[in-house]
């Protein structure tokens, strides 16, 4: 599944949303989704790829595309720190 | 000032009709709680409210109300709609919300740090701030009808709803306002909150055959209170604005006295309760002759029902004997904030029936209370012209409201 297809799903679930409403390009404003529930949200971003995003939420998050984008940047930051952990470990033994 | 609207949501049900039955049946809304550790619990007795918020708000609205705005929220809107008040339709900066709440949105605090110390998660909800800060109630009550006036909330611990009410006519009585929604609203049926309480030694103890028999005001086997969940609201208007618009109204606010015991943060003076019920008769330009009926602070604590009885032997003198004082907190338990609005409630609701409730659980009578609390069963086809709410509270805030029967004095 996509991130996109994910957040959608998330987006669906706890916002009361249908599947049309939540295109990649519509505002989260315009879900009802405002700051504080983008924050909410993102507990259960975490949940679903073992993330820790904790602090690191920009305030210029505005549409779905745009918290894909984020998303995918730290699954893809996340890989890469995993494979240079792994490079340490070799070297450790 | 006129009182023109009611609303409701009580461990005695979540209408004012459905509430008033109740009363006059002398049924109890005092149960066995079912709360997550509810077993840990010296006394596990509560009056929770048959309420539920996801019968009321969709999912994305619930995540943001605290328990108690969602109850404040529901009372509020029946206050309105009993009114039929359309704020679309009034000047709204004058209009005012008013509300009290001693503990404010306590579920939210207690869960957020049960997140913080418990769980020892840094995953606090985002809307923990805006959920459990006090005037959360009043606020999204301003939100939801646009009211632009002055948005207060009173905390004065078991006399905030009183307050909230008084001080809201008292804004409509300096003519900065026409229309006051005031009320209070408090849900304190959490572990935390149930065991704070208990550590202090005023929690009744479960009658061990019915539960529903624990909280019994002016009986010699009392041994304290019980602590209940819910709203109450009244739509307060200024009497030509309520007659311009031809509204029907429910009962006329004549009183308002406020005093405040300086002993000690919890122990009642009888001079400071009397003090506050001489000022709302003062207030009202009442005799005390003139009242009818009044519905007792009555919270079942020894301290307070000996004092309480002597404070009104004080006000009433002889008369004192044969006045009907009765509190229902005996089975609707105390709502803490939202006492005194609910009782302000019941006290107008029942001169409407001619009905005065009864003093549930009152079969042993203890000799310092001697006064006629109508004990076990109501009256009915009374006529009542005037009724006072008695509401005194830690921290020492006693507040005393008056209402009167239409066409008393016009």
């Amino acid at each position: 599944m996509s991130t996109l297809e994910t957040l959608q799903d998330i987006l669906i679930d706890e916002f009361d949303l249908t599947r049309e409403r939540v295109a990649p390009d519509v505002e989260l404003a315009a879900l009802g989704v405002d700051s504080l529930d983008l924050l909410e949200l993102m507990f259960k971003i975490e949940d679903r790829y073992k993330l820790a995003i904790r602090d690191d939420v920009p305030s210029d998050l505005t549409t779905v595309q745009d918290v894909v984008r984020f998303i995918d940047r730290l699954l893809a930051a996340q890989s890469k720190s995993a494979d240079s952990g792994g490079a340490d470990r070799h070297a450790a033994t | 000032m006129a009182v023109t609207g009611l609303g409701v949501i009580t461990p005695l049900g979540n209408s004012v009709e459905e509430l008033c039955a109740n009363l006059a049946a002398g049924h109890s809304g005092i149960r066995q709680l079912d709360i997550p550790r509810w077993e840990e619990l010296r006394s596990p007795i509560g009056a929770s409210a048959g309420f539920r918020g996801e019968a009321h708000f969709a999912a994305p609205r619930l995540r943001m109300l605290d328990r108690v705005s969602q109850m404040a929220l529901v009372a509020a809107a029946q206050a309105v709609a009993d009114a039929s008040l359309n704020f679309g339709a009034e000047d709204r900066d004058r209009c005012g919300v008013s509300v009290g709440s001693g503990m404010g949105g306590a579920e939210s605090t207690d869960e957020g740090y049960h997140i913080i110390y418990a769980e020892r998660s840094d995953r606090v909800k985002p809307y923990t701030v805006l959920a459990s800060m006090t005037n959360a109630a009043a606020s999204w009550i301003g939100i939801d009808y646009g009211i632009t006036g002055p948005n207060l909330t009173y905390s004065t611990a078991c006399s905030s709803g009183a307050v909230a009410v008084g001080e809201a006519a008292r804004r409509i009585q300096s003519g900065d306002v026409d229309v006051m929604l005031a009320g209070g609203a408090e849900a304190p049926l959490t572990f935390g909150v149930l065991r704070a309480w208990e550590a202090m030694r005023t929690i009744a103890s479960p009658d061990p055959r019915d539960p529903g028999a624990s909280c019994r005001p002016f009986a010699r086997n009392r041994t304290g209170l019980v602590l209940g969940e819910g709203a109450a609201f009244v739509a307060l208007e200024d009497w030509n604005h309520a007659t311009g618009r031809g509204a029907r109204i429910h009962a006329e606010l004549t009183g308002y006295g406020l005093t405040t015991d300086t002993a000690h943060i919890t122990r009642p003076t009888v001079e400071g309760q009397a003090g506050a019920m001489r000022a709302a008769l003062k207030s009202a330009r009442l005799g005390h002759g003139a009242v009818d009926y009044v519905n007792a602070h009555g919270t079942a604590t020894l301290q307070n029902d000996a004092v309480e009885t002597a404070a009104i032997k004080e006000v009433f003198g002889a008369r004192a004997y044969a006045l009907p004082v009765s509190s229902t907190k005996s089975m609707h338990g105390h709502l803490l904030g939202a006492a005194g609005a609910l009782e302000f409630v019941i006290a107008v609701a029942s001169m409407e029936r001619g009905i005065v409730p009864p003093t549930r659980h009152l079969e042993l009578p203890d000799p310092a209370c001697d006064l006629d609390y109508v004990p076990e069963r109501a009256r009915t086809g009374v006529t009542l012209n005037a009724v006072m709410s008695n509401s005194f509270a830690f921290g020492g805030t006693n507040a005393v409201l008056i209402a009167e029967a239409l066409g008393v004095r016009r």
